[in-house]
């Protein structure tokens, strides 16, 4: 056993292969944790998918699946996917229509030698772990959307594979449904962990289900770490629009600060901020780029203050004022009811910790 | 993104065949119509020239002009009316006359032809009686005999393969776009003029030139009423060139060649406009709330039309043979209680000495036509859609080349291929079953690979992933997923395979005659009461397997998935 390894995976797509949907891709998926990989369509997550899964043939690189070498490009090895061991959970479900719910959950099991009862008794085993327990003989269109999802799960489940790959599992369901799907996974992976890969452009469903995010963009590895890792310090531009950081600002560097905190002091339209994060060496003077989230900016009205409310949105629990300050403009996000009128003169300050630099792209 | 390539030797090598199987017709006729002999003689043009030229050839493309434009514009009209009233009026009993435009599918076209011997004959035709009766002396109101009535006829047995064309188009549109349209100041017929039709322009486009075809190719009308009353056709012409004293096959191949090219050439523009169609009729197809006209005033008047024009293609065709049947002889005077007899369905079903052979071949080609049909289909819809092999664009390009030759020209190409392998098919019942399979599988392709398209990809993988090999998906989840579509591809196979006449004319001898062609020496006897039984007998063997597996089967397009 011991997960997935994959090494020097590529693809490319088109004519002359001009499109690289994957590039050199390398990244171990460890046994009984569940690795996200996120990113927008078209950045090689499914791609990466369907490679390990076998449905599609990279064109070069190596996939190692527990001990056995699923995919060899040098070697010539290519195991078909009907015998890599795995269970797949698809966006659309992919569930038989003229199979029963038990049917569909059952089919990994026909012809794997064991005897009929055992495998009905498997299937309403499996049946009652994902909670649709007697209603096995239903058809897959008398199911709601949800319960669908969940027959997906158990055939993927029922053949104790190993790994399970999940395809944009939630994305066919509405938002509330999504929320609670969310949580259940989790809570079975919590029960009885498994290896799992999951795809997905959701970064909500990327922290709560991850042990693992890896952001993915054109084909290679943005960056990999645990959500809260990604989510605090995200490496580039990307990753912090895809975490959901609407602010990025350009700086200078003022000089290197108190070196026991590697922290930075940079320029920046909202003044002098403490910087953490990638800056690695860089000289006072050069430029660099920093972001900061809406939630953790503080809004202040300031007669001298440079910034201009441009608009004020009541969103519910909180509110957001877009600030044009020296031209930049700027999203905070604050717990406040009333609104702001437009024009008036604010002040912006980033709470302690809350600025960090990226790198360039 | 299907990229897993499934390279399979076997099926490529199907994938070869069929491309071979389609494609060498064409060239056999080409070779056949510039030799001036047997193929491997000397090149000449002299046959071609002589298609063009001789008094007979240009009477019979003149004629083949006429009866072709004729028909395919009385079929359009009345098809595309007929689906306008029936599906976007409030027309009373849209539906049923919906109903009765597609009924002639189910009636072979010689039914329609007896039928209408029957009513408008100008001696004893039905029409023509009561219009002497009412006229108090011999009226001659309606004949059938005549350009206007072969064309009359022709439309008719068109008139259904165009409204299914438009009728999925005017079903499906988009309503959210008439809405637009509404919402932006247009009225009922400026919807009409600048929205509803043109977006039906490739669907209207793709069924004039369906009727082209069908009826610069047609054999039956042409070689039954079109020769009792001597208007000369291409089709006709080549059967007799090719199977009368004195044979000039020659001739007949460059005739052939001339409905090819026309073929062809319409087969080219028909895929063109469906492709270019393809990016704007590809709408939301919810059909609720699509708009309907009111038609006011005309609503009764329009109804009693449609009517009438639906009862032509079908039920008065079929009434007519089925007295006919019953009479002991067919002439002014036969509508008397004396004249009742059912001698004629003795004589036909027991005595007639061709009838039992003929239909035993008929039936054992019809089943094995059709099986084979939808297996080879089946492999290359497959080997097309899914692995997507290397001669998968070949195959398709190639296989829609039997659409475009009529049936009596790919009949030539068959001939004057195999007359030259000395103790191969030729003059036997495989023969026939290859040329039925030739020209039947691009619809049993096109049938399985729009049942395969319905089945989501992601049902295979899943099956892939969860263990089960190729071979063993498609058995267990892609077979099953399309059994009614297959069904009911067979059984549209077996129907057309049945009544096929123009396609084995030319390749039948008397130890492989089959029911439809018996037929033709039953017209050329003239005793129409016997013909009459015997077409009804043709009917009823093609739709008993129809009628048995009916339920089973599906036709349309409806998603697979509720």
């Amino acid at each position: 056993m011991g997960g997935v390894t994959v090494s020097g995976l590529s693809k490319a797509y088109g004519k002359d292969a001009g499109v690289r949907a994957l590039d050199d891709f390398s990244l171990e998926f460890p046994e009984g944790q569940c690795t996200v990989l996120l990113g927008p369509s078209g950045c090689g997550k499914t791609t990466v998918l369907r490679s390990i899964a076998g449905l599609i043939e990279p064109d070069a690189g190596r996939i190692v699946i527990g001990d056995a070498v699923a995919f060899d490009a040098a070697a010539g090895t290519r195991l078909p996917p009907e015998r890599r061991r795995l269970g797949m959970v698809f966006q659309s479900y992919a569930l038989w229509p003229h199979l029963t719910i038990a049917g569909n959950i059952a089919y990994p099991l026909a012809g794997s030698g064991l005897a009929k009862a055992e495998i009905a008794q498997k299937t309403e085993a499996m049946l009652e772990w994902v909670g649709l327990g007697g209603m096995g003989g239903r058809f897959v269109h008398e199911l709601s959307g949800g319960q669908q999802q969940r027959v997906s799960l158990g055939r993927a489940m029922i053949g104790k594979p190993q790994a399970i790959l999940f395809d944009e599992p939630l994305s066919n369901l509405d938002a509330r449904l999504r929320e609670r799907m969310r949580l259940e996974l989790l809570a079975l992976r919590q029960a009885a962990p498994f290896t799992s890969i999951y795809v997905t452009h959701d970064q909500l469903e990327a922290m709560t289900l991850g042990d693992r995010v890896v952001v993915m963009r054109e084909g290679r590895i943005e960056q990999v770490g645990a959500p809260e890792d990604v989510y605090r310090r995200p490496r580039t531009r990307f990753v912090a629009d895809f975490v959901g950081i609407a602010n990025v600002l350009d700086g200078t560097v003022r000089g290197a600060g108190g070196s026991s905190d590697d922290t930075v002091e940079v320029d920046t339209v909202i003044g002098a901020v403490r910087t953490r994060g990638w800056l690695g060496a860089r000289a006072p003077g050069a430029r660099c780029t920093v972001a900061v989230r809406p939630t953790l900016l503080e809004l202040r009205r300031d007669e001298q203050g440079e910034g201009r409310i441009v608009r004020s949105v009541f969103q519910g629990t909180s509110r957001l004022d877009l600030v044009d300050i020296k031209g930049t403009r700027i999203a905070v996000e604050s717990f406040a009811e009333e609104r702001q009128a437009a024009g008036t003169a604010v002040s912006v300050r980033p709470a302690p910790g809350a600025v960090f630099a990226l790198l360039d792209d | 993104m299907r990229t897993l390539k499934l390279e399979r030797p076997g099926l490529a090598a199907v994938a070869a065949l069929a491309i071979v199987m389609v494609t060498y017709p064409v060239v056999f006729t080409v070779l056949r119509a510039v030799s001036k002999d047997d193929i491997g003689s000397a090149f000449t043009a002299e046959w071609l020239v002589a298609a063009v030229t001789s008094p007979r050839g240009a009477e019979a493309l003149l004629n083949t002009a006429i009866y072709t434009a004729g028909s395919s514009a009385l079929a359009m009209l009345l098809g595309v009316g007929l689906a306008f009233l029936a599906i976007r009026t409030d027309m009373p009993g849209g539906r049923f006359v919906g109903v009765l435009a597609l009924m002639p599918m189910l009636v072979p076209p010689f039914i329609l032809v007896v039928g209408w011997v029957a009513l408008a004959d100008p001696g004893a035709g039905f029409f023509n009686i009561v219009a002497s009766w009412l006229a108090g002396s011999r009226t001659t109101l309606v004949d059938v005999n005549t350009m206007p009535g072969i064309v009359w006829v022709t439309g008719l047995f068109l008139t259904p393969y165009v409204y299914l064309l438009v009728a999925a188009g005017f079903r499906n549109s988009d309503a959210t776009m008439e809405e637009a349209a509404r919402v932006s100041g247009a009225g009922p017929w400026k919807l009409l003029r600048t929205i509803i039709l043109p977006l039906q322009r490739p669907a209207l486009l793709a069924a004039l030139l369906l009727v082209v075809i069908m009826s610069a190719g047609d054999f039956i009308i042409p070689s039954t009423i079109g020769l009792k009353a001597r208007i000369y056709m291409m089709s006709s012409l080549i059967w007799q060139n090719s199977s009368s004293f004195p044979a000039r096959p020659g001739l007949a191949a460059a005739q052939a060649l001339l409905l090819v090219v026309v073929g062809l050439a319409c087969i080219f523009l028909q895929r063109r406009a469906l492709s270019r169609g393809a990016r704007f009729t590809l709408v939301g197809g919810k059909g609720s709330g699509a708009t309907v006209f009111a038609l006011g005033r005309m609503r009764y008047p329009l109804a009693a039309l449609a009517l009438v024009f639906a009862l032509c293609s079908s039920v008065f065709p079929l009434l007519a043979v089925g007295s006919m049947a019953f009479m002991k002889f067919w002439a002014p005077s036969a509508f008397s209680l004396a004249n009742l007899t059912l001698k004629n369905f003795r004589y036909v079903l027991f005595e007639y000495p061709q009838v039992w052979p003929s239909a035993q071949h008929s039936l054992l080609l019809a089943l094995l036509g059709a099986t084979a049909s939808v297996l080879l289909a089946i492999a290359l819809a497959w080997y097309v859609h899914r692995s997507r092999g290397r001669l998968a664009g070949a195959l398709e390009y190639a296989i829609v080349l039997p659409l475009g030759i009529p049936g009596i020209a790919l009949g030539i190409g068959i001939l004057s291929a195999w007359i030259l392998v000395p103790g191969g098919i030729y003059g036997t019942l495989w023969i026939l079953l290859l040329a039925y399979v030739t020209a039947h599988l691009p619809v049993a392709m096109q049938f399985v690979a729009s049942a395969l398209h319905r089945i989501h990809t992601e049902l295979e993988d899943a099956s892939r992933v969860a263990g089960r090999s190729a071979l063993g998906t498609v058995l267990r989840i892609d077979l099953p997923l399309m059994r009614p579509a297959l069904i009911g591809c067979w059984l549209l196979m077996y129907v057309v395979i049945l009544r096929e006449i123009s396609l084995v004319i030319l390749l039948y001898n008397p130890a492989t005659v089959v029911l439809s062609v018996g037929l033709m020496d039953v017209w050329s006897s003239g005793f129409y009461p016997e013909l009459a039984v015997y077409s009804l007998l043709l009917m009823v063997l093609g739709l008993l397997p129809v009628a048995l597996l009916w339920k089973f089967a599906r036709f349309g397009a409806e998603p697979e998935r509720s």
